[in-house]
């Protein structure tokens, strides 16, 4: 079974590309996309990634000190479930 | 009599030339890139957005901020101690309040406090300098009252690159937040907003750090409660119509000089491969030739630090019986050599140092002159005296 994947939205461009450069450093494979039109209506970019990695996600992020907006999960029927932050 | 090739020594106005490297991000950003970052969610805006994120990052670790989202980029300088300055009233600075400054600050500085001094009442003293003609750190304490609510220090002269001790400074700042304006040092001697406990620094890009006209920016410390002098589009929480309270974008309305902050990245970039140590040597070098030459020639009077000293490679002379602005057109026409005369902005300097009105004419010399430009300066400055 394919491992569901995960979105991460983060309150600004600036914090995107400051995780993506930081998750990638720690080998965690991700996509920047543009946030789904159904999560919210801001034209921001957000963070996909498997939802495995979930903690180590939020725990390199707040090492960090980049706020977490919300997490999201994405699921077979095209809903997103929130599942963190707010 | 005019000789060829030109000097430029006017680098404390603009450094010129750029590195090469520059040049070409700034051809790669307008030939490759959609230029508005962020905005949209293509992967061109996000490339674009890539630029600023480089950029920031790379200043950041220039003056060790270890978070590069408290950098924030401006058109310049000015624009960053306008926001500095007068986006602190009337909320921490308010009528009453005072602010101290030392006598070598330029008008970006000396007018937003001039015209707050005017219209709000606000007290302003200046630090007192030492026998050496530096600002005197330990004037400060004396200074310091329970509501002083303001230390701004201009790190280098643009008139005579004469250094403050901004670490002595911020070590016994007290409450008062402690802004800096690295205009002239930013890229030419170490800055270190831990180790100088600086609140708000303010620089531009297009002096020492090398980058294009267009540019500048300031790091403000978490915290800090600096209102934004414009508020828009950012990009981000476009669906609330209050600004966002979090840096940059709090004070990053509007889409950017994003072709400028990629000449601006190339251009750090340049200066931290090469190193400030080489930099700084090499402009040294270059001003203390310049200093001992100038000694040797008779009707030459000099201002600032002497050689040897620790100073930048800014310059500020009179030749006796000559204007200021005579000079300057006859090195000019005659010698090919730019340099600037006059009060550089910065009356209070001049003030300071005993040439207001009529100023100084100011050589500055950049990592891109050599001694052979010294030379050809010091031989010019020998005929003009000797008319």
């Amino acid at each position: 079974m394919k491992a569901s994947s995960c979105v991460i939205i983060l309150f600004s461009i600036h914090f995107v590309l400051k995780a993506e450069k930081l998750l990638l450093e720690n080998n965690i494979s991700i996509d920047v996309i543009p946030v789904p039109r159904s999560i919210s209506s801001d034209c921001g970019m957000a963070i996909k990634y498997s939802c495995e990695e979930t903690e180590q996600v939020q725990d390199l992020l707040n090492r960090e000190r980049i706020n977490i907006a919300r997490i999201y999960t994405c699921e077979e029927d095209g809903d997103f479930i929130q599942v963190n932050g707010g | 009599m005019k000789t060829n090739p030109s000097i430029y020594v006017d680098n404390g106005a603009t450094s010129f030339p750029k590195p090469p490297a520059v040049q070409e991000a700034i051809t790669t950003a307008l030939n490759e890139v959609p230029l508005s970052p962020g905005r949209s969610a293509h992967r061109g805006s996000l490339d674009a957005a890539r630029i600023l994120f480089t950029a920031r990052e790379r200043i950041a670790s220039l003056f060790n901020c270890g978070d590069s989202s408290r950098i924030v980029f401006t058109a310049n300088v000015t624009e960053s101690l306008n926001i500095g300055i007068m986006g602190l009233f009337p909320h921490f600075l308010g009528p009453g309040d005072h602010v101290i400054t030392t006598p070598f600050e330029h008008n970006s500085v000396m007018r937003p406090l001039r015209y707050l001094e005017q219209t709000a009442d606000l007290s302003i003293s200046l630090l007192s300098l030492n026998d050496k003609g530096e600002v005197d750190a330990s004037s400060l304490f004396p200074l310091l009252q329970e509501n002083t609510r303001l230390i701004i220090v201009n790190h280098v002269s643009n008139v005579t690159g004469v250094v403050a001790p901004i670490e002595e400074i911020g070590a016994v700042k007290g409450k008062a937040l402690f802004m800096v304006d690295a205009a002239q040092s930013a890229g030419v001697l170490p800055l270190d907003i831990e180790a100088m406990n600086i609140d708000f620094l303010a620089f531009t890009g297009h002096k020492a750090l090398l980058g294009p006209t267009g540019t500048g920016g300031f790091y403000i410390k978490e915290g800090v409660d600096v209102k934004p002098l414009k508020r828009g589009g950012t990009g981000s929480r476009s669906e609330e119509e209050f600004q966002p309270g979090f840096s940059p974008d709090r004070y990053e309305s509007g889409t950017p000089n994003t072709l400028g902050i990629a000449g601006l990245e190339a251009g750090v970039r340049f200066i931290m491969e090469t190193g400030l140590e080489t930099i700084y040597s090499h402009e040294l070098k270059l001003s203390t030739k310049f200093l001992k030459g100038l000694i040797r020639i008779k009707g030459i009077r000099l201002f600032g630090p002497p050689a040897d000293t620790q100073r930048t490679a800014v310059i500020s002379l009179q030749v006796e019986g000559k204007s200021e602005s005579q000079v300057a057109l006859i090195l000019d026409r005659e010698y090919g050599i730019q340099v600037r005369a006059g009060l550089h902005c910065s009356p209070a300097t001049h003030k300071a140092i005993g040439t207001f009105p009529q100023g100084t004419v100011r050589f500055s010399f950049g990592y891109f002159n050599n001694e052979d430009d010294v030379s050809r300066c010091l031989n010019a400055l020998n005929d003009i005296a000797a008319r």
